[in-house]
């Protein structure tokens, strides 16, 4: 018979080392959730200065915000991870150097999505908090931000769903998360493909329910005005 | 009515290539009502805007209780405190309660402690007759509702002058009746109100002094007696009647016309 070569799949040897490939899972939940945070707040910062009055400030953001968004993540990462400390004299650890370089990709990212929800505010929002005798600080706080938070939330989930998968990533610089466990253990058993068919399958399973989490945001927040 | 309260000088503001306001001067008296009035585009809207700075003035001094506001040194925000403003659509917070939007305004920038801020909030909508509705939301309310709550919110920061720009054109007709009675109220306790309005029914009833705006400019002033009977000039006298005649037309559309 034709066709292409017999493999003898073996994923017993996938089995025997499972708990040591999901001993990634934990870090890549943690490098999710503090990259999110990072880039939530970094975004927030870039948001408003894209916004700011002044040019070199707004100058400063959009530089910011579109070298992150135009260029690979992979670049970033290496980049971050090998050109910084020699530019700064700073070396940071492999774990410190991909939260930094992924955490700042997402805010480029979270800076867009504020812009555009504070920016789906109608004006006369601001008109009337800065007649009542509000600073523009004042205006942001209590009037903009918390009607631009429903309309951010949604993109904010899908930018978190696509975050986690790309913390995989980070184990080309050896961020010890899951992905880096895969390729150890592909490379200790010589059984690549059982080892990524299963990480896929993982991050599937872990991938999925946070997307459906998503869709429900979606419904949840759809636009109440 | 007492002394100056208000006085703009030569007031210019461009767009761009439009010349917007080509020089308005005025002044207003403590406890005055002047009604402006005018065609769209006119420039009523913009002069508004610009005597709390909402809008920058290219040109001209606006000096309000011996404190000039235009210059760049000026403490916006202090000045603003002074001067309330209510809008065409309202512009409500809509993430507040009735009582919140009244609220917001010394909670935030008179760091009004909550129960003063609420008690203060509560008793300025008795006044616009909104006790029944305190803990609703904005869209929860008529138009006339939304707008008379609006009136509160500025009112709440106790402000030496008010301005009201269109406030009841994005009305349905009978829910004009209610806003305007309150401005009536408030005028008759002797607050000074600059009311951009086409309801000349108000003008006529209400206003000290009403003042004609076209293409920027200050046409006519005068009581409202003359301006709506025997106005000097041209404009002046055709504008009202036009207004009348574009509302007899509005009634009368044909049914197939919508």
């Amino acid at each position: 018979m034709g066709g292409p070569p017999r493999y003898t799949w073996r994923f017993d040897v996938v089995l025997e080392n499972l708990p040591h490939l999901l001993s990634g899972v934990s870090l890549t939940c943690a490098l999710t959730a503090l990259c999110m945070l990072l880039g939530l707040v970094v975004g927030l910062v870039a948001a408003i200065c894209r916004l700011s009055r002044w040019r070199l400030v707004r100058g400063i953001a959009f530089a910011y915000t579109e070298a992150f968004r135009t260029t690979p993540l992979l670049v970033q990462v290496v980049w971050v991870f090998y050109v910084l400390p020699i530019l700064t004299g700073v070396t940071l650890t492999a774990f410190f150097s991909g939260l930094v370089a992924l955490g700042f990709n997402v805010g480029a990212f979270m800076a867009e999505i504020y812009r555009a929800g504070i920016l789906s505010v109608n004006p006369g929002q601001t008109a009337a908090g800065l007649a009542l005798g509000m600073t523009p600080g004042q205006v942001l706080r209590r009037i903009i931000l918390p009607q631009a938070v429903t309309r951010v939330i949604p993109p904010m989930a899908t930018t978190w769903v696509a975050l986690f998968k790309d913390t995989a990533i980070l184990s080309a610089i050896g961020v010890v998360e899951l992905m880096f466990r895969a390729r150890e253990i592909a490379t200790d058993t010589y059984r690549p493909l059982e080892i990524f068919s299963v990480v896929a399958l993982i991050y599937f399973l872990l991938t999925y329910p946070q997307s459906l989490g998503v869709n429900y945001l979606y419904r949840r927040f759809r636009t109440q005005e | 009515m007492g002394d100056v309260i208000m006085r703009v000088e030569n007031l210019q503001k461009h767009f761009g290539p439009l010349h917007a306001l080509r020089g308005i001067s005025m002044e207003v008296r403590r406890g005055e009502v002047v009604v402006i009035i005018g065609p769209s585009g006119s420039g009523k809207s913009t002069f508004l805007r610009c005597l709390n700075r909402l809008e920058e003035p290219s040109a001209g001094r606006i000096v309000v209780d011996d404190l000039e506001i235009t210059g760049p040194r000026v403490n916006l925000p202090g000045i603003r405190r002074d001067i309330g403003m209510v809008f065409q659509h309202f512009n409500l917070f809509p993430h507040m309660t009735v009582l919140g939007n009244v609220m917001e305004g010394p909670r935030t920038v008179f760091r009004l402690g909550r129960s003063q801020a609420e008690a203060r909030a509560t008793q300025l909508l008795y006044k616009v007759g909104l006790t029944d509705k305190l803990h609703l939301k904005p869209v929860q309310l008529s138009g006339g509702q939304q707008q008379r709550v609006a009136i509160a919110r500025a009112l709440a920061m106790d402000p030496k002058v008010m301005l009201f720009d269109e406030v009841t054109s994005a009305l349905d007709p009978e829910l004009v009746g209610e806003v305007l009675t309150v401005m009536k109220q408030l005028a008759d306790e002797g607050m000074t109100m600059l009311v951009v309005t086409h309801e000349m029914g108000f003008g006529e009833k209400v206003a000290d002094r009403v003042v004609m705006f076209d293409e920027g400019l200050v046409v006519e002033e005068g009581p409202p007696k003359r301006i709506f009977t025997r106005a000097d000039h041209e404009r002046t006298r055709r504008f009202p009647s036009q207004l009348h005649w574009e509302a007899a037309l509005a009634g009368d559309e044909p049914k197939g016309a919508r």
